[in-house]
């Protein structure tokens, strides 16, 4: 592992990232917020001259990034992102666990808050937490792979490590392409998310900041109290509608937009993710209308909570703390499945958990017949065995990594549902959990070594587990050296 | 006529062997050392490459009729045709061995537009096809469809308790619509009279329409009516094997099995096929095929590339109890001695193939449609020319060898009776043994009778 030229391909990408700041800082003159201004100016220097320094620290031009390297570059630019995000949190003066945590959040598109109160922040501080969740979405990399000029390094590695669930579909020959038409298929949809909200009522900066954080299934919103702040039925229809959406596949979308729509009927993770909502939303609307809400709204309830939670948004339509346990033991459910692959939502993907399935089912008819020769399939295709193995390594990992932060949090001193549903929510980048982090609380009352090891899971989370916890092996740093030595 | 066959494999030496009397041969092959086996024949034989344009002049093509690619080599088979008509051959016949060339009907008409193949013919296709038919009819040992599926032929091996045993032929309740066409009896194949008497063992090949050939089933294998789910197990996973499976995997109610020896070939099956079971390991590897069960099949068909190890295979299943085994024969030589150890069916691709080039050829204005008994009795298909009167069946002077086994008049199908006419433009179907093809064909081009 070459650290130097690790340090240089994250320092290219830190230097475009110091630009991502002007947005903000826009938003906060136009409503004259001054004294905010200069966390972001601070924040893009910072991130200009580090980004600087790191792109010098490897003189010359390396042909191409290892794999290990490529994966380095990856966790590092997304954990070096994120702490330059906190900046502009801590210029108003969160304390540092705090300012990480809110920003790891955004930037994984977790949509969990520290924030108790709302008013005391600005506007341009609110619409910068949308930013990074936008940001975060469809991939930090995927952004920089986008917009950057060309890199010659291995910059299809760093495409597919980030990119969530195991897929690899190329939707043209060049990965830059297929970087840039993700890009504009999702900005594209932010728009009209934009357009649609402010038609149906909510003001324009509220329904930027929603479009945003939506189509990232992200979760953040500029209302203390969420959507439900709003009270309008259509604002949270549309919503419905684009966080469907966001937990599909976006390159499957794509595909369906070019005049093939047959491609979702024939995508099984697709065909699956859309019974589960209608099976969930089902069950839970009529578990909320059993408990006495009238019934248009008890299916908008149920459809809403299960499309956030499904898709990892997080968004709270209504306060569903009270709702019953039958009600919660189903959003509880759904956290643990997530969105699709290819999609901006966390958690284990529907595809891993129809791929465990099959697995299974293969393995006890494997028992009748040993001599059989029984593949796993996915939407008529082969599972490669080594794939099969990853997706089950992954299950693993993330189990017993759900274990070990519900260990830390509960012993830091929460309460056992707080500690469940606080890791769930983390790990698998949803947002709000149950109990005293429920959709109407927030994080902040946590041990701060909890936030810690939180923020650790969200990060984990995002970058979907082995490819950041392959960087602890210790052959790894073994054999790290700065530069490559010339012989003689 | 002149014809160039290219390529002196099993298939150039059948075809050779059945127009060398008649027809000006010329035989190509790279390799010298099968030109002993041609030297018995009438033949003209040139080494050297079938796609080179100075060995096609000297075997004259400038001035051939027909030119048969039929090495083992798809695209030398393709390339020699091409060049055969860029050089002035009349007609070309090409045999291919894998899909890739004709997988879609545009492939077909590429085929003829830019590399001048008249004629493509794909033995494999054929045998899975014929196999996929004989499963599909239980009980019978051939099948055959033809008038776009308006008509069927079956034929069936009697046991001692079948229905049609011991009575004459005019004395069976056969169901209406179904004409006995042909009788196979010892080694000879003959056409029935009302005073033939059927004997435990014969095969007897029936003709009829769709829905009496259904009656006729359930009258004779009864239990293979009655809607249960059939086994079916395949040895050997080749493109036949693989063709096979696929056509019977759109059929409702038929478990599949098939068990190949390649492990990568077996992965490849297992991703083509959803519902078959693939198993691995070898069709003549007693404990597997104990294990799986597979004497429960109601089918096994072996089409492994040995016949030595299919017929293994099959003596196994017959052992194990399946219900009825097929198999496909390489050397023609092996056909008779398959069924005379048991196997319910054994089928040569090749033989087909050949037998339909050389109706073709010879066959003038009738065409082919099956060929029973390694070729004793064919299947042809007439035309009534105009100006023919139209006589009753019992006053046409018919040659004794033969029987009109069905007429087919516009959109309608007649399974006919002596009293029934024949008229100018029917389509008959006729069975006939030997010799007496040639006399019925005879018949109906000279238009007297």
């Amino acid at each position: 592992m070459r650290l130097s030229l690790i340090f240089k391909v994250t320092g290219y990408f830190l230097r475009f990232f110091g630009l991502m700041f002007l947005w903000p800082m826009a938003m906060a003159a136009y409503y004259r917020e001054w004294a905010d201004l200069g966390g972001f100016a601070l924040a893009g220097l910072l991130a200009a001259a580090i980004g600087q320094a790191m792109w010098l620290s490897h003189p010359e031009r390396e042909p191409e990034l290892r794999r290990i390297e490529a994966l380095a570059v990856v966790a590092g630019t997304w954990l070096v992102v994120a702490l330059l995000g906190s900046v502009p949190y801590l210029w108003v003066g969160l304390s540092p666990v705090d300012a990480v945590f809110e920003s790891m959040s955004g930037f994984t598109t977790t949509g969990a808050t520290i924030f108790t109160d709302f008013s005391v922040f600005g506007r341009g501080l609110l619409f910068w937490r949308s930013l990074t969740q936008w940001i975060g979405g469809m991939g930090v990399i995927t952004l920089f792979v986008a917009v950057l000029p060309r890199l010659a390094m291995g910059v299809g590695r760093l495409f597919f490590t980030e990119a969530p669930g195991p897929t690899d579909q190329k939707l043209t020959p060049h990965i830059r392409q297929t970087a840039l038409v993700l890009w504009r298929l999702y900005a594209g949809l932010t728009l009209v998310e934009f357009l649609a909200l402010s038609v149906a009522g909510m003001p324009y900066y509220d329904s930027l900041c929603h479009a945003m954080t939506t189509l990232a299934a992200g979760g953040f919103s500029p209302h203390a109290l969420s959507i439900a702040g709003y009270e309008n039925a259509a604002v949270e229809w549309i919503i419905c509608v684009f966080m469907f959406l966001a937990g599909a596949n976006f390159a499957l979308q794509y595909r369906a937009l070019l005049g093939r729509p047959g491609v979702l009927v024939r995508d099984e993770e697709f065909r699956i993710y859309t019974a589960i909502v209608l099976v969930a939303a089902l069950f839970l609307s009529g578990f909320v209308w059993r408990a006495g809400t009238e019934m248009t709204e008890a299916v908008r309830h149920g459809l809403f909570q299960t499309l956030s939670i499904l898709t990892t948004t997080g968004y709270a339509s209504v306060d569903f703390q009270p709702w019953s346990d039958q009600a919660l033991m189903i959003l509880l459910t759904l956290m643990f499945i997530g969105g699709c692959a290819g999609s901006a939502a966390g958690g284990p993907k529907v595809i891993r958990h129809v791929l465990i399935g099959r697995y299974t089912l293969t393995e006890l008819r494997r028992t009748l017949h040993p001599r059989g020769v029984l593949p796993v399939k996915i939407s008529g295709r082969v599972v490669p065995d080594d794939v099969m193995r990853t997706v089950l390594v992954f299950f693993l990992v993330y189990v017993l990594m759900t274990a070990l932060c519900v260990i830390a949090v509960v012993l830091l001193g929460a309460d056992l549902i707080t500690g469940i549903t606080a890791t769930m929510a983390t790990l698998g980048n949803v947002g709000p959990g149950l109990g005293l982090v429920g959709p109407m609380a927030n994080y902040g009352h946590l041990h701060p070594v909890s936030k810690v090891v939180l923020t650790g899971a969200m990060w984990i989370g995002r970058l979907e587990v082995l490819t950041v916890l392959a960087l602890l092996r210790p052959e790894v740093w073994r054999l790290a050296h700065w530069r490559p030595v010339a012989r003689r | 006529m002149q014809i160039i066959i290219i390529g002196g494999g099993e298939i150039g030496y059948a075809l050779a062997k059945a127009l060398a009397d008649e027809h000006e041969l010329c035989v190509l092959d790279t390799e010298l050392s099968v030109a002993d086996r041609f030297g018995l024949l009438d033949v003209e034989f040139l080494t050297g490459s079938g796609t080179s344009s100075s060995l096609l002049e000297r075997a004259r093509v400038e001035t051939c009729d027909l030119l048969i690619a039929c090495t083992g080599l798809d695209e030398v088979n393709i390339v020699a045709c091409s060049l055969g008509s860029q050089l002035g051959c009349r007609r070309t016949i090409c045999f291919v061995s894998r899909e890739d060339f004709v997988h879609t009907t545009e492939g077909r008409e590429s085929l003829s537009e830019h590399f001048g193949i008249d004629q493509v013919i794909w033995p494999e296709a054929q045998l899975a096809d014929a196999i996929e038919r004989i499963i599909m009819a239980p009980g019978s040992v051939d099948a055959g469809v033809f008038a776009g599926g308006e008509i069927r032929l079956l034929e069936f091996r009697l046991g001692a308790d079948s229905p049609l045993v011991g009575k004459s032929i005019a004395a069976l309740s056969l169901p209406y619509g179904v004409v006995i066409v042909a009788v196979h009896h010892g080694d000879a194949t003959t056409i029935p009279h009302g005073r033939t008497v059927l004997n435990p063992g014969d095969k007897v090949v029936l003709m009829g329409t769709r829905e009496a050939m259904k009656a006729l089933q359930r009258l004779l294998s009864p239990e293979a009516s009655s809607g249960r789910a059939r086994v079916v197990t395949i040895i050997g996973g080749g493109d036949v094997g693989l063709r096979v499976a696929q056509h019977l995997e759109s059929e409702p109610g038929i478990q599949l099995y098939v068990v190949e020896h390649d492990h990568a070939r077996g992965e490849m099956l297992a991703a083509t096929l959803g519902n078959a079971l693939i198993l691995e390991g070898d069709g003549t590897d007693l404990s597997l095929l104990e294990s799986e069960e597979i004497g429960r099949s109601d089918v096994l068909v072996s089409v492994i590339d040995n016949d030595e190890r299919n017929l293994l295979a099959c003596l196994i299943g017959r052992q194990l109890g399946v219900g009825s085994v097929i198999t496909r024969v390489s050397t023609p030589a092996n056909l008779r001695l398959f069924e005379l150890v048991g196997i319910d069916v054994a089928l040569s691709a090749r033989g087909a193939a050949v037998a339909s080039v050389v109706h073709q050829i010879d066959g003038g204005r009738s065409s082919l449609l099956a060929v029973l008994e390694e070729g004793q009795a064919k299947v042809i298909e007439l035309t009534v020319p105009d100006g023919f009167p139209a006589i009753a069946l019992r006053d046409l002077a018919m040659p004794n060898e033969a029987i009109i086994g069905s007429i087919v008049r516009g959109a309608d199908v007649i399974v006919p009776r002596g009293e029934d006419h024949i008229e100018p433009g029917d389509r008959l179907l006729v069975c006939a043994t030997g010799i007496s093809a040639e006399q019925v064909r005879a018949l109906f081009t000279t238009g007297s009778h």
